[in-house]
């Protein structure tokens, strides 16, 4: 007997390489592989699965009806599923092998796998020698990556899951989540969704979730819609961002460290370019604490211009640590 | 056999591997593996497997045609069929675009635009660009990035000028980049500075310009790829943290050890190559931390607090 997997290669052999369409029945009279002494319903019922196997490998199947007998019948639509050649450069061939490299061994990637044959139908991975690694970024990471994986299926399908969650406070209790997004800051990913029991759109750190299930009933019908124009880069923000009250600040970034106002920003508020080099960058925060101790760890190069409170907190505790280390 | 790996990521291994082989081709066992993603044991299972497989009415001149000799791979016939490369599929290209974004392409990069045309229509890349992000470095990083990658590859000397953080400094230097590196989202390069006459990690975000010599440089073998530095040996600083403080974790102070003290407060002891690193982490604690020993840093961390707080007022 064959194992699943040959049977599963034989069909696609088959589909691939038939000029007519073939019926389900015509599959399982070619020795692909099938049971011969299975009933009609179980055959079917694995023939079905064998197809979403082939369709998750990235075969599309073209599916006709039988004149004459109205039955279904199959063969590979080859216009959407072969690729054409991609035209790459030198220097995106090699971007392409460092991140494969970078990401093959990385338990805290949750999309290996599926990288791993992408670039294999790229034709880009299998470069010799580690130009490129990813250093160990903690089990405690690399614990998590079932569910973020299992939470980006739920994002794509659009399946409704609920968890366990603990806030800052360890305060811990079930939650109903339609997920919308995922997003990945200094290595740790957080979920935005609706949480159905408060009707909000709130943001989770997926380490501090457990108990998750993905809704299993009607799998391939989507349990909500996502809101039109949702964006999951405006759910991602800077550390001092997260709290009730928005207040804008203004930091000065000197002429020898304007250069670095882009990456710092990520996009958020505004830069202006000043007369003397230096740039001017306008940003909401939430917590004055969080963006004081953000500015010296960044700095030096950044200055607080605004709100005077800011600059206050700043003066008083950089007078603490002086006394503290007289 | 594969163990623990479902039937359909196998057959999606093996439908990835067809293209792969044609006729007259003989190729390493270890280059098939890492094409796919898997170890050597792996994929000779698997072509034994596809040996096997072929189409109707699987005469030798309808299955898959090849020869395992030790590490080599034969090739005596095209595949009976699927032999061109797939489009992506929605999960490939999350991945792909996953992994490019955190090497600085944005989603209206060209390559994704690119890898975009490859991918199955019932991909959206709009629809990924709006679900999942894990950019984290500035827009126009790729480029650098991209082009540091060739130059490790090429074993290529660069000059560089970098922005050194805990000073503000920035020093042009020359560097044989070995290796690039990510942890936690933050892309390295491992390299060898010829000024310092040793081997230097640098943060590829803080590399504010480079420019590649023409000179080739030859890397040692068994290349350093550790970004945190090795504990042992460093001198190590003994920190307080008040009760109730926000203790630091390890991604922020890498190496530190902690211990929670009865009454809430917190000891912590923390490796460091120079002093003005651990000076700039201390004070941004605002208060909450202070240097017990040893002399050194708490002389880095009163002159630091000094003078920012001279910037400051």
């Amino acid at each position: 007997m064959p194992d699943a997997a040959e049977r599963l290669v034989n069909l696609a052999l088959l589909l691939s390489s038939t000029r007519r369409h073939v019926t389900a029945e015509q599959c399982r009279a070619a020795g692909l592989g099938y049971p011969a002494d299975q009933d009609n319903v179980a055959f079917l019922r694995m023939f079905e699965r064998d197809k979403d196997a082939l369709r998750a490998a990235g075969l599309v199947i073209e599916v006709a009806l039988d004149p004459d007998t109205g039955t279904e019948a199959y063969r590979l639509d080859a216009e959407a599923t072969y690729a054409r050649p991609v035209d790459l450069t030198a220097e995106e061939l090699s971007a392409l092998r460092a991140v494969a490299a970078a990401f093959a061994d990385d338990a805290a990637f949750p999309f290996r796998e599926d990288l791993m044959l992408a670039l294999g139908k790229l034709g880009t991975a299998g470069h010799q020698g580690p130009v490129a690694t990813t250093a160990a970024a903690g089990s405690d990471v690399a614990q998590r990556m079932p569910e973020v994986q299992a939470l980006a299926e739920a994002v794509r399908l659009r399946k409704s899951v609920t968890f366990d969650y603990a806030n800052t406070r360890g305060d811990q209790r079930r939650r109903s989540v339609d997920p919308y997004g995922l997003f990945l800051r200094e290595g740790r990913w957080y979920l935005a969704g609706l949480d159905t029991g408060i009707a909000e759109l709130r943001t989770f750190a997926i380490d501090r979730l457990s108990s998750l299930d993905v809704n299993p009933r009607r799998p391939r019908t989507p349990d909500f819609e996502r809101p039109q124009g949702f964006d999951v880069r405006q759910q991602e923000r800077l550390p001092f961002q997260y709290g009730p009250t928005v207040t804008p600040a203004r930091i000065r970034f000197e002429p020898g460290s304007a250069w670095r106002a882009a990456g710092l920003s990520r996009g958020h508020g505004l830069i202006d370019d000043l007369p003397d080099g230096s740039r001017l960058w306008t940003v909401d925060f939430s917590d004055l604490e969080v963006l004081a101790s953000w500015l010296l760890t960044e700095g030096p190069g950044l200055h607080a211009v605004d709100p005077p409170e800011l600059i206050a907190t700043l003066a008083i505790r950089l007078k603490e640590v002086l006394a503290a280390h007289g | 056999m594969a163990r623990g790996l479902d039937t359909s990521m196998r057959a999606r291994r093996l439908v990835a591997l067809l293209p792969l082989l044609r006729r007259g081709d003989r190729v390493a066992l270890s280059d098939l593996a890492a094409a796919v993603g898997c170890t050597a044991e792996e994929v000779a299972a698997d072509l034994t497997t596809l040996t096997m497989c072929g189409i109707p009415p699987f005469t030798p001149f309808d299955l898959v045609d090849l020869d395992i000799d030790g590490d080599q791979v034969t090739v005596h016939a095209d595949p009976p069929g699927l032999d061109q490369p797939l489009k992506l599929t929605a999960p490939e290209a999350r991945a792909l675009g996953a992994a490019l974004e955190v090497a600085g392409y944005a989603p209206d990069a060209p390559l994704r635009a690119k890898l975009a045309a490859v991918t199955m229509a019932a991909a959206s890349a709009e629809e990924l660009e709006r679900t999942i992000r894990t950019g984290t470095a500035p827009g126009g990083a790729a480029e650098t990035y991209a082009a540091l990658a060739a130059a490790a590859e090429a074993h290529e000397k660069l000059r560089i000028a970098y922005h050194t953080g805990s000073t503000g400094r920035v020093s042009e230097r020359v560097i044989h980049p070995w290796a690039i590196v990510q942890r936690l989202g933050v892309w390295y390069l491992v390299a060898m500075c010829e000024a310092a006459g040793q081997e230097r990690v640098f943060r590829m975000d803080r590399i504010r310009a480079f420019e590649r010599t023409g000179d080739l440089f030859e890397t040692p073998s068994g290349v350093p790829t550790a970004v945190v530095p090795d504990p042992g040996g460093l001198d190590v600083a003994e920190i307080l943290f008040a009760p109730g403080s926000r203790l630091p974790d390890d991604r922020a102070w890498p190496g530190v050890r902690i211990e929670v003290l009865p009454d809430g407060s917190a000891r912590a002891w923390m490796p460091y190559r120079t002093t003005a690193w651990v000076a700039r982490r201390v004070i941004a604690h605002l208060g909450e931390a202070t240097v017990v020993g040893p002399d050194e840093v708490r002389r880095a961390v009163r002159e630091l607090a000094a003078a920012t707080l001279q910037q400051v007022q």
